[in-house]
Parts: C-alpha cells; sequence; structure tokens
C-alpha cells in the first residue's frame, strides 16, 4: 500500500511541477518573442505528451524537471548543455549512439522539436536529489582524478574538457558532470570503455582509466555543485 | 672539488626529442645512459592540465616555458663590427628548458623537406648556374640524401602518429594531398586535421589562381592512435593553446606524450633534472671526450665520465657547449676558416593580415598549433627562379593556430595603439580576420655566425653564446615576391583590407619570428666546411655526437622538427648498428 501511496504521491509533485513549469513558461511568453514561445510550447507538450509520431513524453523517465527519479538509470537534463542534449538526439535517431528506448524517442522528433526540447532541458534548473554517502578517500581520489588527473594511467584531468568543477562547456557542447548521477557517469564511461559508445575524445581516456578511478571520479561528480544556468 | 661519479656508457646533455629518442634507443640495447637536462622534470599530469595550463599571461606573455633569461641568455647584433647586447627578454624566438624541451611547447607543424634540399648546393648551381647567388652567400650540401633519410623520416612520423594526407606515395601523386612533397614510401598515420573556415576561403581562392592548397601535416592527433612504443594518443580538442603550451589532453607529439614514458621505465636509464652541463671533458688529446662536467641545483660540481657523450641541447646550445668544450675550431669571418658557429641561420618569417569585413566570421579560436591549408608552390625552389634574382621561398599557410584573448587583437593599418578606437577596431576585426603566415627559407651568409660573446657570462660564470645575424638581401628579396603573391590570394578571397608586409631587415629580437635558429654545428662530407660528418659525429672528437638543427647547412621554408628527427633515428641507427660494434670515426 505504501508504495502505491509513494507513486500517486510522486504523479502528483510532477503533476504540480509541470503545471508551475507551463505557468512559468506562459507568462514568460508575455515577454519573450513569437518564435520562442512557439519553440517552448512544442517543447513542453513534448515533454509532456511525446509525438504521435513514437516519441514518448519525455518526462515519463527525465521528470518534468528533468532531474529524472535519482536512481542514476536516466541521467539528469536540467540545465545540461543544450547543444550536446540536440547532438545525443541526433546520435540516437541515426543509431551513432546506440540505445533501445532512445532510439524510437528520438526517431519520433523532427529537427526543430529535437532544438526546442534540448533548449527546454537546457533552461531547467531543479534541486539535486540527495547524493549518496561516499568516503573520504573515494572522494579525494575521484577530486585527484577530476582535477589533475592519472598520469600512472596516462588519463588527463576529466575537467580539462567537462570544464571548472565539471560545469561543462555549453556552447561547445560538452557535458557537465557535476551533479550528474554517480550511477550513470560510471555506466557511461563502461560504456566508451567497451566501445558501445563512441567518441573521439572519450575513447582513450575511458581506455585507460582505473576501475578504482570511475567509481571515484563518478562520486565525486555526483558531489559536486551543479552549475547555475546562465 | 668537483665529486667524480662512477663511468657510464652514455651521456645525453639535454632531454628534448633527440635526447630522449637516443637515451632510449641506446638504452634498450643495454647501455648505460645517464640524461642531464637543466630544467624540471614536467609531464602532462598534473604540469600541463587545465585551466593552469591556459594561462596566457604566463606562458605566452611571461614566456613561462622557457630559458631562465637571468640565468643563462645570448647576446646579439646585426654585424660584426657592431658590440652585442645581452637578450633581457625572449621576443623573436623562445629557447625551451626542461624535461621534452622545445617539444613540449612546440605547434606540431610536422613538414619534411625536399629531396634537393639535401644536395642545396649542387641543385642550385646545376639549375641556375653560381650567377644565381650572391657572392656571400654560402649554400652547401647535407652529405646525406633524402633516399637515405626517408625510412627514418617514416619512423619519426609514425611515433608522432603526424596527421596528413600522402601527396606523394613512391612517386605517384595522390589526390587531397601536396603533389610537391617528396616522394614518401607509405601513407601518414593519420588523417589531417578539421579545415577551419579561412582555410577553406583560402582553399577556393588558391585554386581559382592556379595554385595546389592541401592540410598542413601535423603532430596534433586527429584520432585515437597507439606509436610503436605502445602508447596511446589522444585527439586534439581544438582549444587554440597549442606553441607555447603544454598538451593537457595528450594530443600533441612531445617527448612526454610519445618515448618518455618507454625512457623512464628503462633500468639502464637515469635522468638527473636541475643539471646544468658546463663542458664536456676531453683527454689529453683532445680527440677524445671522457665525460661531462655539470652542476646540480646545491651548486655542487660533478664530473660525470662516460664513454659516449651526445649533445641533444637545442640549436643554439649545442654550439656553445662545444665552443666551450674546445671541441672543433671556432669560425671566424674574417678569414673564412673554422667551423663552429659557420652557417647560422634563421627563419624568414612574413605575414599577411587579411581583413575580410564583419560579415565573414572565422572563429579562429577553435585550432589547433598545426590546423590550417596551405600551398607549397612558392617554397624552397618549387617554381622557377631563373629571372627572379634569388634563391629560396616560402610555404603560405592561412589557418589559425589560436586566437587568443590577449594576444590576438588583429587591427588595419593606422588604427590607435590604445583607447577606445582601438578597442572599436579590435572589437570590429577580431572574428573577421585571417593571418597568413609565410615561413620562408634562410640563406646561410658569411656574416652571420655564432661565437662566444667576450664580454657577458652566465650564472655559471660562462660565456654567453653570441648571435650575429641580418636578413642576407636574397632573403628580403625573396619575402618581397612571396609575399606579394600570398597578397594576391588575400585579394581572391575578397578581403577589404590586405596588409602585403614582407620581411626587411634588419633583423630585429624584439618581435616574435620563430625558433627555429638552425646551424653553426652543420652536417656535411668535408670537414672544413662542416662540424659533423654526414652520421652526426664530430669530426674531431669521434665520441661525441650532435644531433639539432645545428647541423642544418641552411635553413628550409619549413619547420625543422620532422628533419631533426629523420637525422635523429638515422644517427640512432649509426650508433647501434656500427659506431657500437667499433667505436672511432665513422667516415
Amino acid at each position: 500500500m505504501t508504495k502505491t501511496h509513494s507513486i500517486v504521491r510522486t504523479m502528483f509533485v510532477l503533476l504540480v511541477a509541470g503545471l508551475i513549469v507551463a505557468s512559468y513558461l506562459a507568462a514568460q511568453t508575455v515577454t519573450s518573442n513569437k518564435a520562442t514561445s512557439n519553440k517552448s510550447q512544442i517543447a513542453l507538450r513534448i515533454v509532456a505528451e511525446g509525438t504521435t509520431r513514437g516519441a514518448v513524453a519525455c518526462a515519463r523517465c527525465h521528470g518534468f524537471d528533468g532531474a529524472s527519479d535519482g536512481s542514476g538509470a536516466f541521467p539528469r537534463l536540467d540545465g545540461q548543455s543544450a547543444q550536446y542534449l540536440a547532438e545525443q538526439l541526433r546520435h540516437f535517431a541515426s543509431g551513432a549512439r546506440r540505445n533501445a528506448l532512445m532510439e524510437p524517442i528520438a526517431k519520433g522528433l523532427k529537427d526543430d522539436e529535437i532544438e526546442a526540447v534540448s533548449q527546454y532541458c537546457a533552461s531547467l534548473h531543479t534541486l539535486a536529489f540527495p547524493s549518496r554517502p561516499v568516503s573520504e578517500r573515494v572522494r579525494d581520489l575521484g577530486k585527484q582524478v577530476a582535477e589533475v588527473g592519472d598520469l600512472s594511467v596516462r588519463v588527463q584531468a576529466c575537467e580539462s574538457c567537462h570544464g571548472p568543477n565539471g560545469g561543462g562547456e555549453p556552447i561547445a557542447g560538452v557535458p557537465y558532470l557535476s551533479g550528474q548521477y554517480s550511477h550513470y557517469i560510471s555506466v557511461q564511461i563502461q560504456m566508451f570503455r567497451q566501445g558501445y559508445r563512441k567518441s573521439q575524445q572519450m575513447f582513450v581516456p575511458a581506455h585507460n582509466i582505473s576501475e578504482q578511478d570511475i567509481v571515484a571520479v563518478a562520486a565525486y561528480f555526483e558531489q559536486a555543485s551543479r552549475p547555475a544556468v546562465k | 672539488m668537483p665529486q667524480k661519479l662512477k663511468e657510464v656508457d652514455v651521456v645525453v646533455i639535454g632531454v628534448g626529442f633527440a635526447g630522449s629518442i637516443l637515451a632510449k634507443e641506446l638504452a634498450a640495447s643495454g647501455l648505460k645512459v645517464v640524461g642531464l637536462e637543466r630544467g624540471d622534470s614536467r609531464h602532462s599530469v598534473p604540469d600541463f592540465q587545465a585551466p593552469a595550463i591556459h594561462d596566457e599571461l604566463k606562458y605566452s606573455i611571461r614566456k613561462g616555458m622557457m630559458q631562465d633569461v637571468t640565468r643563462e641568455a645570448m647576446t646579439f647584433r646585426n654585424g660584426h663590427k657592431e658590440v652585442a647586447l645581452p637578450m633581457r627578454q625572449w621576443e623573436a624566438f623562445l629557447p625551451g628548458t626542461g624535461l621534452g624541451g622545445c617539444g613540449v611547447h612546440w605547434n606540431g607543424q610536422a613538414w619534411r623537406y625536399h629531396e634537393e634540399e639535401f644536395v642545396y648546393k649542387t641543385h642550385i648551381e646545376q639549375r641556375y648556374g653560381k650567377k644565381i647567388l650572391d657572392p656571400d652567400l654560402r649554400i652547401q650540401d647535407w652529405g646525406v640524401t633524402y633516399q637515405e633519410l626517408e625510412p627514418y623520416y617514416d619512423r619519426f612520423e609514425y611515433l608522432l602518429g603526424v596527421c596528413g594526407k600522402a601527396g606523394n606515395l613512391n612517386g605517384k601523386i595522390e589526390p587531397g594531398g601536396n603533389p610537391l612533397e617528396a616522394p614518401r614510401s607509405r601513407e601518414y598515420p593519420n588523417p589531417p586535421m578539421k579545415e577551419q573556415y579561412s582555410g577553406a576561403l583560402f582553399r577556393k581562392a588558391a585554386l581559382e589562381l592556379g595554385y595546389h592548397p592541401f592540410l598542413q601535416p601535423s603532430a596534433n592527433t586527429t584520432r585515437p592512435y597507439t606509436n610503436p612504443e605502445g602508447l596511446t594518443l589522444n585527439p586534439c580538442a581544438y582549444c587554440g593553446f597549442c606553441e607555447r603550451y603544454g598538451c593537457e589532453h595528450f594530443a600533441k607529439a612531445s617527448p612526454q606524450t610519445v618515448i618518455l614514458p618507454v625512457l623512464m621505465k628503462n633500468p639502464n636509464f637515469e635522468l638527473r633534472t636541475e643539471s646544468q652541463v658546463l663542458r664536456i671533458n676531453l683527454d689529453s688529446t683532445a680527440k677524445k671526450a671522457t665525460g661531462v662536467s655539470y652542476m646540480d641545483a646545491q651548486g655542487r660540481e660533478f664530473e660525470q665520465p662516460a664513454a659516449l657523450v651526445l649533445l641533444t641541447a637545442f640549436a643554439l646550445n649545442d654550439v656553445r657547449m662545444l665552443l666551450l668544450s674546445g671541441i672543433g675550431k671556432p669560425y671566424d669571418p674574417t678569414t673564412e676558416t673554422g667551423v663552429v658557429g659557420r652557417n647560422y641561420a634563421y627563419q624568414t618569417q612574413s605575414y599577411v593580415p587579411t581583413f575580410l569585413g564583419e560579415d565573414v566570421h572565422l572563429n579562429s579560436y577553435m585550432a589547433g598549433g598545426a590546423s590550417g591549408t596551405v600551398i607549397d608552390d612558392f617554397s624552397v625552389d618549387n617554381f622557377d627562379h631563373s629571372s627572379l634574382g634569388f634563391i629560396g621561398g616560402c610555404y603560405v599557410l592561412c589557418g589559425s593556430t589560436n586566437a587568443r584573448p590577449v594576444e590576438f587583437h588583429p587591427t588595419p593599418p593606422g588604427t590607435p595603439r590604445w583607447g577606445s578606437k582601438w578597442k572599436d577596431a579590435v572589437r570590429r576585426h577580431y572574428n573577421h580576420t585571417a593571418i597568413f603566415n609565410l615561413s620562408g627559407t634562410s640563406t646561410a651568409m658569411r656574416g652571420n655566425y655564432l661565437d662566444l660573446d667576450p664580454t657577458y657570462r652566465d650564472a655559471w660564470g660562462l660565456p654567453l653564446l653570441r648571435i650575429t645575424f641580418d636578413f642576407p638581401d636574397n632573403d628580403v628579396r625573396m619575402s618581397r615576391f612571396v609575399t606579394h603573391k600570398a597578397s594576391e590570394i588575400a585579394r581572391q578571397m575578397g578581403a577589404k583590407i590586405v596588409v602585403d608586409s614582407p620581411r626587411t631587415g634588419p633583423f630585429t629580437t624584439t618581435s616574435y619570428q620563430s625558433t627555429h635558429n638552425t646551424g653553426g654545428a652543420v652536417i656535411g662530407a668535408d670537414p672544413s666546411t662542416s662540424v659533423v660528418n654526414r652520421y652526426c659525429q664530430s669530426w674531431d672528437v669521434p665520441n661525441v655526437f650532435v644531433v639539432g638543427a645545428c647541423n642544418y647547412p641552411q635553413n628550409s621554408s619549413y619547420n625543422p622538427t620532422v628533419t631533426l628527427g629523420a637525422l635523429i633515428y638515422w644517427t640512432a641507427d649509426a650508433l647501434k648498428t656500427r659506431y657500437l660494434k667499433r667505436p672511432g670515426p665513422l667516415v
């Protein structure tokens, strides 16, 4: 019974959150130009309802606020680089990034819908779920690898590309890592490492990095504070 | 009283590309090798990591990776009647220091030389007759040919993972590459870099004018690449912090990324940093080196005996070390006798700032050190000089290595140098200006040479190196001709303003041009005009080998590193297969 209750409560919270977001966007349309408002409305509809061409509503997994469910099975998208999100959607659609869940969804989005929904997610800023406890030793190792790198395995600092504090380089399409769920980060590094996810830049570091470093950087970044949305 | 250390087989002076590769080859063949490096140890992690490495003030303006000018500099003058003065800050050229040497802070422009450059004198005189040469020019042949060096070029390129498209594979012209390059035995290890927008505009204009544009060969890696030493490089991120910086991404080929980790693991090798070599010691016959003397960071002097001494400390430092050690006869420009310091040459650089107007957005900050589109039509002897009255040429490169905010702010002539009008001009031109880089030959001349300064001394009390140099008139005429050709391409691109600025004399040390200082310990077949034989072995002291751009009898249009790499492996091979079996003169 408790479980049903909690699902109902979650649905209610999501619905309220959605309404708040919707009313916020509605309020915004007064001041912003028509093109932007159309874009936001398109985005909001996709987030809430999906498309008739097969895209399931984003909110189902990623929440209305983009924070997903905290399990790390789904990445948080709020405040993420719009360039990066759009590129990933295109990669899901083309099969360049293989993902059975995301492929039909991305294929169900037209190009302008990809742009709209990516920009919408980039504009969100949500409070994070409390991060999992992590030992000081693991956190310190993670910080070391993130900020300095690990010469013993020839891996450069994550932040050399992902920006100071892992805040990402939004215009260059480099995703933030800070505040991202550790489970998601470590799974993605494993994906790069094993060749399931392709990236010129991530191939070598993901291949060289030690298992211990993966756990540590993932834990470190989950705890790091999220970048402010500009 | 200097402390005498236990004898080793080999001592290497300077651990950059040349030192680390030679040390690696000899240590792997079982010899005990000591590497003496005057600077600090440094590695990709942690020393080159962002954001600290992207500090323009520290590295570009204050030259954070360069030799400490307060301890050791050079003196300079334009002609032998002037009094040379010491350089107090680096501007014209940037001699590096520290583990990895200049291989850390280079851009990665990875060119081969042409076949005829190795037989330059023979070739020029055959093609044009002796009359084309001004009487004071002193060009000469290398004593080693391109065909002999080709396998070693190949080996160095595969070590670095050079990125490019072959234009001439075993004599067959390949589409997409440089049709004018010397024949290569196989394709480049990696594909070329991405073309910048300015390069694409340049390519179109150059094609319209009948030239042969291609993407510059680069040692900024373009895909994950594992070199023959088993070390993996990461692709370049086009961050625009290459020259004057270390690379945080393991993407730029440097000793740290392509060879040092292998060398460091070999127990036969010992690295001693902060070790300032004072001289190479000779025995009483002065025909055999007994080792080197050096001072450590505590100011203690050591004598390191060694059976073989490898001098790999950058062109200028190599020549100075020979002079300080009394190896070879110093060159005298008045009598034209002696060889050490002879044929010092440089690089005849010029630029064509091309202002394209505010509707053309170049985004030049998306750049690698060696990204760019280039034509080779006016390099060295790729065009007919018979009616031109000079020899040599330049490659013409359009592309940016960076658009870093502190250094890069092109403004058209007539703009005030500060104030609101300057700011306004920077705003209007920053993202809309391409700057062509013309890298030109430097012809050796009788009066250009290196010797020891009679007045100024370094922190260890030893005489500084004195540089006597000015641009030969031949090179000034050459620069004028090729720069005009480049300006035509700029106009063809539809530029609003083209600044045709050929190199003119006198040479000045106060504006950056190039760190391609060459000559002074020249390679050759004749001991009366060269310091080392065709295996980079000292004619006078056969257990001393000198490997550096100081070996070049004159300077090419092209950046010197890859040719140096060929000489390094060529010398390593001669040492391993011939010298070690029977130590003594190889020629």
